[in-house]
């Protein structure tokens, strides 16, 4: 009995140890090579090899009976077989099939740039938005440094594509900025109400953009601000412009930054000379707050809160009148409030919210004259988003716009007053179908309506991308894009219909060893852009929708990151040949803030001996052309060209430390920027003018920024000390 | 003939649970003994592979995933120059860090593994992500040193971080030597909860003490 019992037991045992199998075969891509490295197993054991370099394996398994061979590789879709384990060998011919990985897949490229996450098709870093942005620490600054765009000094604001600075918008989070640039007098130049530091991506897109975004012609840029703060700190800025403060508080599942700024340019400009006549020199203040709460799993929230004021006063030369100069006298109020969450709905289903509310004011007197400009506006949107499979995504949303614009005059005969309220009620669908890691395709619908204008628009946004290498890809887009006509139109008639561009864009990308070269070729249809046909602006039957015009032109980019060690240079170039009929021109001429040729250079370097950081930008735009009422021809003169080197550089003095300074138009190129106007005659029946040119030739900035933190060495804060 | 019945079902279940714990410990004695040999980023990809079926074999075992990212991580720092790969390595690091801290949310030797991989993340672009990723590490071993002072692989982790710091600032690394020595003094005095627990770390302190003469 014993005995038995002993060799039931060892026989038991030894089942496990005597009958072997040996499974062995080759491992290989779909239409391609063999894999080396693949890790071939039975699911649930122990037993199991990796291919060799040829792609073969063998080995030898003491299990019987069934089992799954699991053949898995990353960037592959796993292999599962069902085997009978008996001892007779197992021969496999594995065939593996390559994944869809959301970061090498082909994505749309056509008309966007983007800065962000580590998906192959990104060119910039959030880095680059920081540090070319340069002196003024303006985004739109930076993004006049990529092809598409053309600087107008005397302005600041994005001119994209041969279009108007007023088709380019801005979102925050998802949702629209009113009021993305400060207040200026006419012919000053204006610059981005937010600090690049705010943000980790950034998607510029200058045309075929997407139908979830609308009531821009020409271009939009989406800026998605940081996630959670790292640790807690305190920020102190001192700069020769003015002096800020952040304090950033944090707990387990969220954060707090409170801001706070004031920023006074009479120093400054009392030590480096002016062209203009300040009467009151650039004053600002500013505070905001944001917070950051996780909700569930893996959602977020957050919100974003800022008060400023800003005021000036400048005297300008009235070109009516001779010898006299009256004084312009601006205060700019905004406040902005913007909020945005993001969750999970279960496994498939994502929800995005945002929100936002504005309300800029602007009070000038001049003369005797006394003006100010409401604009308030709120957004809402809501967009859901549904993954069908690796391969097919679906999003839809819709959102509400709500804005009021007012006027007032107020002289001392009479006071005018004009507002209108416009509401937009949109709604999108979009579809992202992958055909395989090589080629997709986005389709989308847009429609909107807007209650002032008792209209509704429909619009196809359609987009592809195909890969013909591994790390080149094609990719196009057209789409309808429709907009408002200007508030300064709206306020004086509601009998407008939409403006349009029809975009069509084919763009050619190739990435390899950190060296990217990019080229696009474009065309913009523009149809029913509002004119101004009398001198009766007030008058509803001034304006029409009869304008139009074109934009066409090639962009061409190229970006290399690893010649020069602790170098890094990007070169572009843009060609814009466009003309239209639009406002209050007699005929269809070239736009005065578009310009053929457009050129930037910007190169990086790391000195790591001296922690020092060098930035230099150059840009060139060739003349642009500008009215003379005293000449026969429209739109016949040229400005100067646009020439500007700036550098700046960035000294990592301590771990917290940042010494930074930075010099705009270092070589002091003058600026022309055209002539203003008299709209009058004078006794000699011509119209007076005056050069456009920028405050100084040269903009000096110097900066401090310390960080101090609680965690983190002690021997931090007592260097500091 | 009960008792019989019974005991032959007690040893049946002792040999088959010990074979499985005793098949899990060969498994990875044996995977780890491969270390020694490899030198190529194929080599530890190879040994990762085995990690990573021994981690799926078992499901709740973390010290299969421990190993599993650390061969990662050595891949991207023997990878030369390709940024787009090293990330590639680093990202399914990161994955078998992920479950690793949810099977093990208390254990120090975790920690310490993810302020490596957060250390390794830095390396691939200083420029951009010297300022998130030396935070991140920081507080990374902080944790594992709360969760256990002496673990002398933090000790290690934070030291390289230090001295990486110190000489990124034009400081002397050399100031931390003494610590780099205490710290391979007491090595040996550390003793780790099984043999199949990480213990790597004496010969990378020893280099740093070597290039302090």
């Amino acid at each position: 009995m014993k005995y038995y019992l002993l060799f039931l037991v060892f026989g038991l045992v030894s089942l496990n140890v005597c009958s072997q199998t040996t499974i062995s075969g080759t491992v290989r891509q779909q239409n391609g090579g063999s894999l080396p490295g693949v890790s071939i197993y039975l699911q649930g054991t122990y037993d199991g090899v990796s291919s060799d370099t040829s792609g073969c394996f063998s080995f030898k398994t003491s299990k019987t009976g069934k089992f799954v061979v699991m053949v898995t590789f990353i960037g592959y879709e796993p292999f599962a077989k069902e085997i009978e384990l008996t001892g007779a060998p197992v021969e496999l011919a594995v065939e593996l099939k390559e994944t869809f990985n959301q970061l090498t897949a082909v994505t749309i490229t056509a008309g966007t740039f983007a800065a962000g996450d580590r998906k192959q098709a990104n060119i910039l870093t959030p880095l680059d938005m920081i540090t070319t942005a340069g002196a003024e620490g303006d985004v739109y600054g930076a993004l006049q440094t990529l092809p598409g765009t053309t600087t107008n000094g005397e302005s600041g604001k994005l001119f994209v594509k041969g279009g108007d600075s007023e088709e380019s918008k801005t979102f925050i989070d998802g949702s629209l900025v009113y009021a993305p640039y400060s207040s200026a007098a006419p012919n000053m130049s204006v610059r981005g109400r937010f600090n690049p530091f705010m943000f980790k991506g950034t998607i510029f897109s200058t045309g075929g953009y997407s139908a979830e975004y609308g009531q821009a012609l020409s271009s939009v840029l989406l800026l998605n601000t940081n996630d959670m703060p790292t640790e807690e700190q305190l920020d102190l800025s001192f700069m020769s412009v003015g002096l800020g403060v952040a304090g950033t508080k944090l707990w387990k599942t969220g954060a707090a930054t409170a801001t706070l700024s004031y920023n006074n340019l009479a120093p400054y400009m009392w030590v480096v000379p002016q062209n203009y006549h300040w009467v009151r020199y650039p004053e600002n203040t500013e505070g905001a707050f944001s917070l950051r709460q996780k909700t569930g799993k893996a959602g977020m929230f957050k919100l974003y809160s800022s008060y400023g004021n800003s005021r000036y006063t400048i005297g300008q030369e009235d070109l009516n009148q001779e010898r006299k100069s009256y004084d312009y006298a601006l205060s700019n109020d905004n406040y902005f409030l913007n909020a945005s969450w993001k969750s999970n709905l279960g496994q498939k289903w994502t929800i995005a919210s945002a929100a936002s509310f504005t309300n800029n004011k602007d009070d000038v007197g001049y003369d005797t004259i006394s003006f100010n400009k409401l604009l308030r506006g709120a957004h809402v949107k809501n967009v859901f988003s549904h993954q069908f499979s690796d391969r097919i995504k679906l999003r839809f949303g819709a959102e509400f716009f709500t804005k009021t614009y007012s006027q007032k005059y107020l002289t001392s005969v009479n006071s005018i007053i004009n507002d209108y309220t416009n509401n937009t009620v949109s709604g999108f669908a979009e579809a992202e179908l992958y055909a395989s890691a090589k080629f997709v395709t986005r389709l989308g619908t847009r429609v909107e309506y807007s209650d002032y204008l008792h209209r509704a628009n429909l619009v196809p946004r359609i987009s592809a991308a195909f890969k013909v290498t591994k790390s080149s890809q094609f990719s196009l887009a057209y789409g309808w894009f429709y907009q408002d006509p200007s508030d300064d139109y709206l306020l004086y008639t509601d009998k407008l219909d939409y403006e349009r561009a029809d975009h069509y864009t084919l763009s050619y990308q190739t990435s390899q060893n950190d060296r990217t070269f990019r080229a696009e070729i474009y065309y913009k249809d523009y149809k029913g852009l509002a004119k101004l046909n009398d001198d009766a602006f007030y008058l509803p039957a001034s304006y029409s929708n009869t304008g139009d015009g074109y934009a066409t032109g090639l962009d061409v980019f190229w970006r290399d990151k690893k010649t020069i060690k602790n170098g890094d240079y990007w070169v572009s170039y843009s060609y814009i040949d466009t003309k239209r009929d639009y406002r209050d021109y007699p005929i269809e001429a070239i736009p005065g803030f578009a310009s053929k040729h457009n050129f930037a250079a910007v190169y990086k370097h790391w000195f790591g001996g001296i922690r020092s950081y060098f930035s230099a930008n150059l840009k060139y735009s060739s003349p642009r052309v500008y009215n003379n009422p005293n000449s026969e021809i429209f739109n016949g003169e040229h400005t100067k060209p646009y020439r500007s080197v700036d550098v700046s550089w960035s000294f990592l003095y301590r771990q917290n430390i940042i010494i930074y300074a930075a010099v705009t138009n270092i070589f002091g190129f003058e600026q022309g920027y055209g002539y203003s106007f008299a709209s009058s005659k004078n006794s000699d029946g011509v119209y007076r003018s005056s050069p456009i040119i920028p405050g100084a030739d040269r903009f000096f900035l110097v900066a401090c920024f310390i960080t101090l933190t609680r965690k983190g060495e002690a021997n931090q804060i007592d260097k500091i000390e | 003939m009960k008792k019989i019945i019974l005991s032959i079902a007690i040893l049946l279940t002792a040999l088959t649970g010990m074979s499985q714990s005793k098949e899990f410990a060969t498994a990875m004695g044996e995977a780890l003994s491969q270390y020694a040999n490899c030198k190529t980023i194929d080599d530890f990809q190879a040994l990762g592979n085995r990690f990573s079926l021994i981690a799926n074999a078992e499901k709740t075992e973390w010290l299969p995933f421990y190993y599993h990212a650390h061969c990662y991580i050595i891949m991207s720092f023997i990878e030369p120059a390709d940024s787009v790969k090293k990330d590639s390595y680093l990202d399914i690091a990161e994955q078998s860090i992920t479950k690793m801290i949810e099977l093990a949310p208390k254990e120090s030797e975790v920690y310490a593994l993810q302020s490596l991989l957060y250390s390794a993340r830095l390396i691939v672009n200083p420029m951009e992500r010297g300022q998130e990723y030396s935070a991140l590490s920081a507080q990374s071993v902080g944790t594992a040193l709360g969760m256990d002072a002496n673990n002398p692989r933090a000790k290690f982790i934070k030291l390289q971080n230090d001295m990486g710091t110190a000489q990124f600032f034009g400081k002397d690394p050399k100031e931390y030597c003494p610590q780099a020595s205490e710290l391979l003094a007491n090595w040996d005095n550390y003793k780790v909860k099984s043999p199949l627990y990480p213990s790597w770390g004496k010969n990378q302190v020893a280099e740093i003490v070597a290039g302090c003469k």
